[in-house]
């Protein structure tokens, strides 16, 4: 955990680099086709409220001038009523275009989940092997709730700010270009000051951010190590390096409030600049009204209060513009890493030929020529022989895993994998249940390359016994019925009796009804594995993988397991990791595998007998400590 | 999910009164009290301010600019005032840019009041949040043990972070909003009535309603929130469950049916999502209505004063100014209260935390050097009170430089008695003694100091891994560090690292097995040269032949510490010069390998299970031999 969250800091870090990047959110704008209706929609609220903005106080002012005129009551009346129906306009607007949000927000919030979650379930485990649970959680969560939540106000403000400030630029020169030059003339420091500011609060939210990821990691780490900590008497060491984090962070929060400090009073003293420029040279304008003759030159009062008001407003739609600018910056982090999910290629999928094999069988289906629980891609559905045939494996490229391995499986026979760690016994069983696929070489069913099955077949026959078995956060009779989601009760009852898990489960406070805990932490690893074993029995899997426990069980739960395992894998084909002496001694075939090769073949007498490297490894782990 | 939810639930305490709620608040503001009385202080200036430049335009519209609008000239008494501060009328006529530059320079003064007020509040937030983040980090590493038993790790992280975020942004952001709150109803209202009653009236009627309509929206909407919110974490729990076993998911083919679990928990999500946006669309249209009407009656009021001659234009600017300033603040203040209900709760939490008493050491308590003798007399614990006991009427004996190992079956109290030894939890009965010293007259630091642990499941830091074996003794050099990692028969695998000892715990790409974190947690322990070294069941993801091989090399080091040994293989505890075999937080047999070979029980019984065939396999090997 402190390790993921760590390495998660790590991730994160690599992300925050990197400018604006238009073909990017180009690319995420896609998954926004299917709202493409309530986003125009949500653009023309955003015009149409421009307009309403801006009509506003020209109807005040055509009703101050009509009132100093002396206006009687059907005109005030009339005024009245069109200032009434624009605001009842207006707030249908509001409602509109947020209800508009609300649809395409949650909208795409769920279908990029959605997409996310799929993809998600086809990609290979080396892509889980690389990175912590926790990070692509985030991805999943947080990351495309900030791109969703953001799209719909980005369109509507887009739209909006353009069309107020050249509506309100319009409405002013129309009125008064004289004394609109005036006022528009703020609009240019407006928006210098904001793209300085903007950029420097950009930075620091960066930083905050940033700070703020190792924060977490710093507290996830103190968590998971107190014990550490506590028996090491690391407290002051650990508190010391921890308030020079905090510190950093201190320092850039405090950074980025004085920056907000002073931005926002600038922008309303902006606004402030322009009502007084329209007071000084409109109450000009006024007192010379028709010296040059010119009619278009004069001023009303009720134009003068329009013009103030619309002087006000000019900040608006610039410092919104400018917030969008900030958000979409600091969101581009996430897009960056949900679309580089979302462009994750499986390494292992059906293949081409598995593909057409599949169409071809479910075409017989529906034709009635064959029964549909015969195997999805209408091959073997028993499989008779496993074949490894010169098989070579690496991670990376140059760094080989196996070399050239071979191995020829019949149904019913159980082969145990032993050798020293790092040699490539979990590789080679990764293989057998094509969670990977062999670089070089092929494995065969029954004369068929596994390439040329389905994969979701091959998978539906296989039983994976980890050596530290996961459980779901569940009751137990849910997690064994992960085997076969139609079991009947009787089944799983008849499984857990199988895999000798019946016993310790009836003995919980709620039997089958106990909630396991978070990976099945209610449980000693002993009994998860037993429950772990009961849910490949409900499989009833044709082939059978197991990573043995060392010895994190004790003794006596260790020899239940070990029964259930020997009942378990009884006439099935069984790839066996294996550390204990009874499953190496019961095997069918023993493979010693060192440097990704199999160095001695055969039955534990034969390997005894031949003095070997299994004679070496038999003697030095077991009959020496015997012996001494 | 369900069983964590609960857990959380317990330990989240109910939001205090309103008394408490002030007096918890206050306290907290320790410090900085001064800097948020000033920050308050400027934002009402600001806020008065604001109102000072429509004033100026206003006097000005009414007695320079538009003159006569109103009966008689008649100007009210803050217009007079204004306009003779500012020269006069028959000045201003000719230079109204003095009274545009007045109005100017009281928004510019407004401005600079509001920067003060960001300055002084954001300083004392930020001092807070980190006097906070700093107290925490400290109070969660001295808390004893105990606190961890029934506490999530994820909780108590999401206290520490998002917790003290809510709370900062509250104190930067909202807590002064107080001041302006008040500053408003004090100033503009009496400068309003001053210039015109009617239109005051016209400006403020709607206002109360506006102020009750958004709390008791935000009220109401807190539990859409809680609800989508719940529905987040449900959702948060089903991608992380998936993920986590997502071996398991591929191993049964369950990837349609992890879908579909899936699916529903996103729609829920979404349609929860979705109803808090169409509570939102309410309100704020139904706000906006309020607001806007609010204003469309100065408007119309204004209007009809207009036309009557009885109010000037320049005043009717001003209330339509002044309804803006007022009203928007105002539907923020539902807002700001449900906020503040949402801070008290934050900081409820995170007090609950900081109150729960930590590891301290009392007067008697002293340094002492030990030697490495360790005797348990009759010593009983049990972990919560009324409880089985977890250990009971435990004696035992070792000599300095000894090795004891613990035998038994999970859960009988072998790891009890190592966290007794460094007061990880204090031993209800019996006595514990160190090189005959109470164990309790000893300082906690002094003796976790001189005893190294290594775990089963061992927590590295995400540092180097040269810091991490040095964390035990900073001084040490390259050489001793190499030893000690050899000896630990690990050194290998770090320089096989591509940065060898540089390599950092939990970098992309370089992950330590089980294994190998065992064998750096080791090497760290004897780093440290311990008086006691304790190795609870820490080799058990090492290979037996690697395990040998660590034993065989510690065995030469012994002589200079104590050693106690936990674990299952007997090939490990068969050579310690005391085994101690429990059971049920008893002790069942003591003795040397001989003696309980020699003895019916436990012992004997997983020595004949542990070696099933051993003797066949000799008798095989020594028959191929001679053959």
């Amino acid at each position: 955990m402190a390790e993921s969250t760590a390495t998660e800091a790590h991730f994160d870090d690599e992300a925050y680099r990197g400018r604006f990047d238009p073909q990017l959110w180009l690319r995420l704008s896609r998954h926004a086709a299917p709202f493409r209706r309530p986003i125009v929609a949500l653009c023309l609220c955003g015009v149409l409220m421009a307009a309403v903005d801006t009509a506003l106080p020209l109807v005040t002012a055509s009703l101050i001038d009509a009132a100093i005129a002396g206006a009687d009551g059907a005109t005030i009346a009339s005024h009245a009523a069109v200032y009434l129906a624009l605001v009842v306009v207006l707030c249908a607007i509001v409602f509109g275009f947020i209800n508009l949000a609300g649809a395409v927000a949650t909208g795409i919030e769920y279908d990029l989940r959605e997409k996310g979650f799929r993809h998600l379930q086809s990609l290979s485990f080396s892509y889980f092997d690389k990175r912590p649970v926790g990070w692509i959680v985030t991805r999943l969560t947080s990351d495309i709730n900030k791109i969703a939540q953001q799209v719909p106000w980005l369109f509507l403000d887009l739209v909006w700010g353009p069309a107020f400030i050249l509506l309100l630029s319009g409405a002013m020169f129309a009125l008064s270009p004289k004394l609109a030059i005036w006022v528009v003339a703020v609009l240019p420091a407006l928006v210098l000051i904001t793209a300085f500011f903007q950029s420097r609060l950009l930075r620091s939210q960066r930083e905050v951010r940033k700070t703020n990821s190792r924060l977490t990691a710093a507290f996830s780490e103190c968590l998971m190590g107190v014990r550490t900590t506590k028996s090491l008497t690391r407290e002051r060491e650990n508190l010391h390096e921890f308030q020079e984090l905090s510190s950093t962070m201190h320092h850039h929060s405090l950074r980025n409030a004085l920056q907000s400090a002073v931005y926002l009073p600038l922008v309303t003293f902006m606004g402030g600049l322009a009502v007084g420029l329209a007071l000084w040279r409109g109450a000009e304008i006024m007192a010379l009204p028709s010296d040059d003759g010119v009619l278009d030159t004069g001023l009303t009062p009720g134009e003068l209060v329009a013009f103030m008001q619309f002087a006000g407003m000019l900040a608006l739609p610039i410092q919104d513009l400018a917030m969008h600018f900030t958000r979409l910056q600091s969101a581009q982090a996430s897009a960056e890493r949900l679309q580089s999910m979302l462009d994750a290629a499986p390494e292992v999928r059906e293949t081409p030929a598995a593909l057409d094999a599949i169409a071809a069988q479910q075409s017989r289906i529906a034709a009635g020529e064959t029964h549909p629980n015969e195997p999805i891609d209408g091959g073997d559905a028993v499989i008779d022989t496993l074949t490894f045939e010169n098989i070579s494996f690496w991670y990376v490229e140059g760094e080989p895993v196996l070399r050239d391995l071979s191995l020829n499986v019949r149904a019913g026979q159980t082969v145990a994998f032993v050798g020293p760690t790092g040699g490539g016994k979990s590789t080679t069983v990764s293989l057998a249940a094509r969670f990977y696929e062999p670089c070089e070489g092929r494995i065969a069913v029954n004369g068929v390359d596994y390439r040329d099955r389905s994969l979701a077949w091959l998978q539906s026959q296989l039983g994976v016994v980890l050596q530290t078995p996961h459980l779901f956060n569940d009751t137990v009779r849910e997690n064994i019925r992960y085997g076969r989601l139609d079991a009947s009760q009787d089944e799983i009852v008849a499984a857990a009796e199988l895999a000798g898990a019946h016993a310790f489960i009836t003995s919980l406070e709620h039997g089958y009804d106990t909630v396991v805990g978070e990976a099945g932490g209610n449980l000693s690893t002993g009994q998860r594995q037993l429950v772990s074993l009961a849910r490949a029995v409900l499989a009833d899997p044709q082939i059978v993988i197991m990573d043995e426990a060392t010895s994190s069980v004790d003794t006596e739960t260790e020899r239940v397991i070990q029964s259930a395992i020997e009942r378990v894998l009884d006439g099935r084909i069984a790839f066996v990791i294996a550390h204990r002496l009874s499953t190496i001694r019961r095997a069918d075939l023993i493979c010693v595998i060192e440097a990704g090769r199999i160095v001695e073949r055969g039955s534990h007498d034969e390997l005894m007998a031949r003095h070997g490297a299994y004679f070496q490894l038999y003697t030095k782990q077991f009959v020496s400590d015997a012996g001494g | 999910m369900n069983a964590s939810a609960k857990q959380t639930d317990e330990h989240t305490p109910r939001p205090p009164g309103f008394r408490a709620t002030a007096r918890m608040l206050f306290r907290e503001l320790r410090g900085q009290r001064l800097r948020y009385f000033s920050a308050m202080l400027a934002l009402a200036v600001a806020s008065l301010l604001l109102y000072a430049g429509p004033l100026v335009v206003q006097a000005t519209l009414d007695g320079v600019v538009i003159p006569g609008a109103a009966d008689g000239g008649e100007l009210s008494a803050a217009s007079r005032l204004t306009l003779d501060a500012l020269g006069g009328e028959a000045f201003l006529r000719d230079n109204v840019w003095v009274a545009a530059l007045a109005a100017v320079a009281l928004t510019a003064l407004a401005g600079f009041f509001t920067y003060l007020r960001g300055r002084w509040s954001g300083q004392a937030a930020e001092a807070i949040a980190k006097r906070v983040r700093d107290e925490a980090y400290d109070h969660l590493q001295r808390l004893p043990m105990s606190f961890y038993k029934n506490r999530q790790t994820g909780d108590l992280i999401q206290r520490c972070t998002s917790d003290v975020e809510t709370l900062r942004l509250f104190l930067s952001q909202q807590v002064v909003e107080i001041g302006r709150a008040l500053a408003m109803f004090l100033a503009p209202l009496p400068l309003m009535l001053s210039i015109d009653w009617r239109m005051t009236l016209a400006a403020v009627a709607l206002l109360p309603i506006i102020f009750a309509f958004s709390l008791v929206y935000f009220l109401r909407v807190k539990s859409a929130f809680k609800l989508k919110d719940e529905a987040e974490g449900d959702l948060i729990a089903t991608i992380q469950e998936n993920l986590a076993g997502i071996r398991v998911v591929r191993a049964f083919a369950r990837q349609d049916y992890e879908i579909d679990r899936f699916t529903e928990k996103n729609a829920t999500h979404r349609r929860l999502d979705r109803r808090l946006y169409v509570l939102m669309a309410r309100f704020w249209s139904a706000s906006d209505l309020l607001c806007m009407t609010q204003k469309a009656a100065v408007v119309v009021v204004g209007g009809v004063l207009v036309a009557r001659g009885e109010l000037g234009v320049g005043a009717f600017y001003f209330f339509l100014t002044a309804v803006t300033l007022f009203t928007f603040p105002l539907r923020m203040m539902g807002r700001i209260l449900t906020d503040l209900g949402k801070a008290i709760v934050a900081l409820a939490r995170l007090r609950d935390i900081l109150e729960e008493p930590i590891e301290t050491d009392l007067p008697h308590e002293r340094h002492a050097d030990l030697r490495g003798g360790v005797v348990f007399r009759n010593v009983g614990f049990a972990h919560d009170d009324g409880q089985r006991p977890t250990l009971s009427d435990v004696s035992f004996e070792i000599e300095p430089g000894q090795t004891l190992a613990l035998l038994g079956p999970s859960g009988a109290g072998k790891t009890t008695i190592v966290e007794l030894l460094l007061r990880l939890h204090e031993h209800d009965t019996g006595r514990i003694e160190l090189d005959g010293v109470d164990l309790r007259d000893v300082r906690r630091s002094s003796l976790r100091a001189q005893m190294a642990v290594v775990m089963q499941e061992p927590f590295l830091y995400s540092k180097k891994i040269r810091e991490n074996l040095t964390i035990g003794r900073p001084g040490a050099t390259e050489e001793e560090m190499v030893e000690a990692a050899s000896v630990a028969a690990v050194h290998e695998s770090i320089e096989r690292f591509e940065r060898g000892y540089d390599t950092s715990v939990g970098e992309r790409g370089v992950t330590l097995s089980g294994g190998q974190r065992q064998r750096v947690a080791l090497a760290r322990a004897l780093l440290q040269e311990p008086a006691v070294l304790i190795l609870d069941d820490s080799l058990s993801a090492v290979d037996m032949e690697t395990e040998s091989m660590i034993l065989s090399a510690l065995k030469d080091r012994r002589a200079a510490h104590t050693t106690i040994v936990i674990a299952h293989r007997l090939s490990t505890l068969m050579h310690a010069d005391k085994v101690v075999v429990l059971d049920q937080g008893r002790v069942v047999q003591v003795g040397d390998h001989e003696t309980l070979i020699a003895q019916e029980g436990l012992y004997r019984r997983l020595w004949t299970i542990q070696n099933e065939g051993v003797d066949e396999a000799r008798v095989s090997g020594e028959g191929s031999d001679h053959g």
